[in-house]
């Protein structure tokens, strides 16, 4: 009997074996079919597949990519699309192995930073040759540069999301401040000190940034801003971190956290908002200008009394402010952006390319783009989608407006910078300088040793004369 | 029972073994809930209302107790139901292709004396040591590419069905079994693979239930392979379907935990069912003798 | 490797006895999963470490991925992510082990049912999902006065600590969570093993007068070596093996002071594209880990007989 369930066992395995060689079938037709295409050029245009990965965007992305691949078909019906759906925060893992294998999508959503490492791998293509010169016009030029590596194009942007901070209106007028003028002419570090001074009361911080882990970078890369830290280079091709900017902030840091209006441990990134909803904060970070949508919610939920509020929280109205300038430097704000790269497989060809290209700008302008933008809070960054963009019901106009003017705030990189100086400065940045950050936020260090610390790294990975010393100008 | 010998020494006196074994309870009882404490956090946050920020819970227990998080899991996707099973089918065969072919091997290489055991067997531990991290790209390359399984169950089974780890587990169980009763059923005639059915599968049931249960946990809570290899929302397991429920700036917390709650479902009943097994212990010295 | 196998038995069979064929027979299907699915990455990797890797055009470089990881700067991260994995190593598989055999004896005095209870107890916290894990241990170790470890420490009048944004607190954070989180993996196999142990070594012991402490030492103890070098070997390669809780949980900082060997290998093969110094990075670690292994099986490797 035993023999028998031992044998029936054995032969199930055999037989799933064999099943798994049955479904290579239908995958091996396809690429044949595609090898086809790549092929010989005939008039009639051939039949062709293009295979988009993404990671859910917003709540509705995925399934609104697939009606727009359904509609780009209608358009052109020998192309059809296939989507791999990713999740978030998992996405970046499957596309660098899959990159690393060789058998990368021919279009990947990835954030502008994560460009070099698909460049340093020569799987990212150049597509400029492929788009018409009046479609790259569409976009705007600030946030084409994010996308280019070395003079080289590698993707077209999907959004350029702005990060900063963002406040409980009510209670940050209750303290004195003036909301609009914040919004609309922007404020000095010192401003904004003397504001979360103000707004420090028995168990509530005027201030509380979620700075935890890795989300220290955050903090870096939102106040770096407001220092005039914009980028890693400068226009001249230094590295700037070296710069009396840097110390600058780090002594800003270090006084924050010690003040007494900021928490001076660690904040995970899930509990800011709910500081600020509970009435425990008065101006959070990271902030995007979509949070407001997190408030609406919320208001909503506290008027229908269903239990699906954030426990404890307050009715309260949301602002989206501009970072404070620290050090005199001018007025800015950090912003990344989102795009979709092109990427070589073993199914690249030039005409492939060139359909890939043109599906690519089809999802990134127009309607798409818009209503893409309109759930999270953004205006698109293409002509096409602006034009196409129809706001909902409900924004708050100074939101909006101190939004958009913190988005022509935002710096592209300087043209000219290799793959390799920014493969450098990524890895001094999470190895060096997030690292001695997080202790100069634990209160473990002091603002100049963090400082020497950074330039010695920097010095050592680029060479004294090739940082800059002294202030950005 | 086997084993109870050990604790022989207080039955005869009531008091100190009630003393004895309410101690023994309190501890056990401390440390458990210790490391039951995420899990149910896990099932009360399921039963709460549709909240969706994640990490804001700071109690336990929910504001009111609701089942809309289920019906929300349930309306998520046209495939939630579908993922369950998926995991349900990738685990079973997992499980089976482990206790069939590692016990196999398990037992050549604890008690057959055959030329090349040690370095194969040494081979085989070495393949663990190196980090998956870095073996993952040509498995992937394999799979994807030369297999060309993409989105199959044979591709999330098959790299996971005889681990080393299973190998090397039956084999430290089934060393300890006695070779004289091996000798003696060889002496009467028996092969090896009438000893292996009869004498050390019925006397390995034990590990075979631990191997089962271990590989069963293992499977269903593996997320990154069967999201690699997986691109058609059909065929993905409930792990990384669980995944979809987070976006760049929003998590169905609540859905998300009353997804996991339902997918623990199995392991219950496969712990369950299989318990009795490492119950009863094995009875060798009786064969012995 | 079948087919070989089968051509060397028919050419040589004088030079193959019985027992031979049977332990091929035996282990001939795990040996092909294994040769397909796994050694067959292994040798991969080992290629590609030697290889400035790149999915379209590789280039050959010898052992500079090898000099690159050992050659000491000041922003190599290597050494210091090997201490770490050491410390963590050093502490947590021997205590694991510890707990995991404890709670198993303690478990075994009870009737079945209550066993059944503690060992389903025991066994629970694996299946819960893996984000509630994160959740709650995020919480666990929130640093602000509401954090769950901070709220017993004001109970016991100790000031609150910035568990994982400490460069004091944070390795000693993920040590505990190890310490915590599931073993009923190790438990169960722990179970098992003192099952199969027969109740007449005990009775004899105890005409010799043998106290509790001497029967676990003298009786349990040998005769579940086979499974506590199992459970060393493997807990010791997995550990060493260590990154989701410093990918999850810290990220590797404050100050890189939890950055594992793990940690820094995926970022190399996944972030920075150095795949295959990535590779040249995991062959350093195996080699160290088949040392360590090598060392236990010398120690605790004498194969118990009855």
């Amino acid at each position: 009997m035993k023999k028998v369930i031992a044998l029936l066992l054995c032969l199930s395995m055999v037989g799933c074996i064999f099943a798994a060689c049955g479904n290579n079938d239908a995958p091996e037709t396809t690429a044949s079919v595609e090898n086809q295409t790549g092929n010989g050029e005939t008039d009639a245009p051939k039949e062709d597949k293009i295979v988009i990965m993404a990671p859910p965007v917003t709540a509705s992305y995925l399934e609104n990519l697939k009606v727009w691949a359904k509609d780009f078909q209608k358009i052109y019906p020998h192309l059809s699309v296939e989507v791999i759906e990713t999740s978030w925060g998992d996405h970046n893992g499957k596309l660098a192995t899959m990159a690393q294998a060789g058998e990368a999508p021919d279009i990947a959503e990835v954030s502008s930073g994560a460009i070099g490492t698909f460049v340093e791998m020569g799987v990212a293509v150049d597509i400029a040759p492929y788009l018409s010169e009046e479609r790259l016009a569409d976009y705007d030029e600030n946030a084409l540069n994010y996308m280019t590596i070395e003079d080289t194009l590698y993707g077209l942007p999907l959004y350029l999301t702005i990060q900063s901070i963002g406040a409980n209106k009510g209670m940050l007028e209750s303290v004195g401040a003036d909301v609009e003028k914040i919004q609309t002419e922007g404020w000095t570090y010192e401003q904004f000190l003397e504001i979360i001074k103000a707004g420090t009361k028995e168990n509530v911080f005027g201030f509380v940034f979620a700075n935890a882990g890795v989300t220290a970078s955050d903090f870096i890369n939102i106040f770096g801003a407001g220092a005039g830290l914009d980028n890693n280079f400068t226009e001249d091709l230094k590295y700037s971190f070296t710069s009396q900017n840097l110390l600058d902030l780090l002594k800003a840091v270090e006084e924050m956290t010690q003040s007494g209006y900021m928490p001076n441990y660690g904040v995970e990134a899930g509990q800011r908002l709910v500081m600020c909803q509970t009435g425990n904060a008065m101006i959070f970070g990271k902030a995007m200008p979509l949070f407001e949508a997190n408030f609406i919610q919320n208001n909503a939920a506290l008027e229908a009394n269903d239990g699906s509020a954030v426990e404890n929280s307050l009715k309260m109205d949301y602002a989206f402010l501009p970072v404070p300038t620290i050090g005199g430097s001018e007025e800015s704000c950090y912003g990344t952006v989102d795009g979709l790269i092109a990427m070589r497989n073993n199914n690249t060809t030039e005409e492939h390319l060139q359909n890939v290209a043109l599906f690519m700008d089809y999802i990134c302008s127009g309607d798409r783009i818009a209503s893409c933008m309109n759930e999270l809070y953004l205006t698109p960054v293409c002509q096409s989608g602006r034009d196409a963009l129809v706001l909902d019901e409900g924004r708050d106009p100074a939101n909006l407006a101190a939004a958009s003017r913190c988005i022509d705030l935002v710096k592209a990189p300087p043209a000219g910078v290799t793959a390799e100086m920014t493969a450098t400065a990524k890895s001094l940045m999470d190895e060096v300088i997030v690292p001695k950050f997080q202790l100069l936020l634990a209160g473990e260090s002091n603002a100049e040793e963090v400082y020497k610390a950074i330039c010695e790294a920097a010095f050592d990975a680029f060479g004294e004369e090739n940082c800059v010393s002294g202030k950005l100008s | 029972m086997a084993s109870t010998g050990l604790f022989s020494q207080h039955v005869n006196n009531k008091t100190v073994l009630y003393l004895r074994n309410t101690i023994i309870t309190i501890i056990l009882v401390v440390l458990a809930v210790a490391t039951l404490f995420p899990i149910i956090y896990m099932i009360m946050s399921a039963f709460g209302p549709n909240v969706a920020t994640a990490g804001n819970m700071r109690s336990i227990f929910p504001s009111r107790l609701t089942l809309e998080s289920f019906e929300a899991f349930f309306h998520f996707s046209e495939h939630s139901v579908r993922w369950i099973w998926n995991s349900i089918i990738v685990a079973a065969f997992t499980v089976i292709g482990n206790v069939v072919f590692a016990s196999m091997a398990g037992y050549a290489f604890a008690k057959i004396k055959f030329k090349g055991s040690k370095a194969l067997f040494g081979l085989v531990l070495v393949a663990m040591m190196i980090p998956y991290q870095v073996t993952q790209v040509p498995l992937y390359i394999l799979i994807v590419k030369e297999f060309k399984m993409t989105n199959t169950f044979s591709a999330i089974i098959l790299p996971g069905i005889c681990t080393a780890y299973n190998i090397f587990l039956c084999k430290q169980f089934f060393s300890g079994l006695p070779t004289p009763l091996i000798e003696s059923a060889k002496i009467e005639g028996c092969n090896q693979f009438q000893i292996f059915t009869k004498i050390v599968l019925p006397l390995g049931k034990t590990v075979l239930a631990v191997m089962a249960i271990n590989t069963f946990m293992s499977s269903w809570n593996n997320f990154f392979w069967p999201f690699l290899v997986t691109s058609d929302p059909a065929m993905y397991t409930i792990q990384v379907g669980l995944k979809q429920f987070k976006f760049a700036n929003e998590t169905l917390f609540a859905p998300m935990m009353a997804g996991a709650t339902i997918s623990a479902l199995p392991m219950f009943i496969m712990f369950f069912s299989l318990q009795k097994y490492f119950m009863e212990g094995v009875t060798i010295g009786a064969v012995k003798g | 490797m079948k087919k070989n196998q089968g051509l060397r038995l028919n050419r040589r069979r004088k030079f193959f006895n019985d027992e031979d064929r049977w332990g091929y027979l035996f282990i001939a299907a795990a040996m092909i999963i294994f040769a397909v699915f796994t050694l067959y990455p292994v040798i991969n990797a080992v290629y590609t470490s030697f290889f400035d890797y790149k999915p379209f055009g590789s280039k050959y470089v010898g052992l500079q991925n090898y000099i690159e990881t050992l050659k000491y700067s000041k922003r190599n991260l290597f050494y210091k992510a090997a201490w770490n994995t050491l410390v963590y190593t050093a502490i947590v598989v021997p205590l694991s082990l510890l707990i995991s055999f404890s709670v198993a004896i303690m478990i075994l005095p009870f009737k079945k049912r209550t066993q059944s209870v503690f060992k389903a107890m025991y066994y629970l916290p694996g299946v819960a999902s893996g984000v509630a894990l994160s959740v709650v241990w995020l919480w666990i170790y929130d640093s602000s006065p509401d954090g769950l470890f901070n709220q017993l420490l004001q109970f016991l009048h100790i000031p609150t600590q910035n568990w994982l944004s400490s460069t004091k607190t944070s390795m000693l954070s993920l040590i505990i969570m190890a310490l915590l989180s599931s073993h009923g993996t190790s438990i169960i196999t722990y179970i098992a093993a003192l099952h199969g142990i027969d109740n007449s070594y005990f009775e004899a012991a105890e005409l010799d007068g043998a106290s509790f402490m001497q029967k676990v030492r003298l009786i349990v103890w040998p005769l579940v070596k086979p499974t506590t070098l199992f459970l060393l070997v493997t807990g010791v390669i997995g550990s060493f093996q260590v990154f989701m809780n410093a990918f999850m949980m810290t990220g590797g900082g404050p100050d890189n002071s939890t950055t594992m060997i793990g940690l820094l290998i995926y970022n190399n093969a996944f972030v920075y594209a150095k795949y295959g110094l990535a590779c040249a990075q995991a062959i350093l670690l195996a080699i160290v880990i088949a040392i360590v292994s090598l060392i236990q099986f010398k120690l605790m490797g004498v194969d118990v007989e009855y």
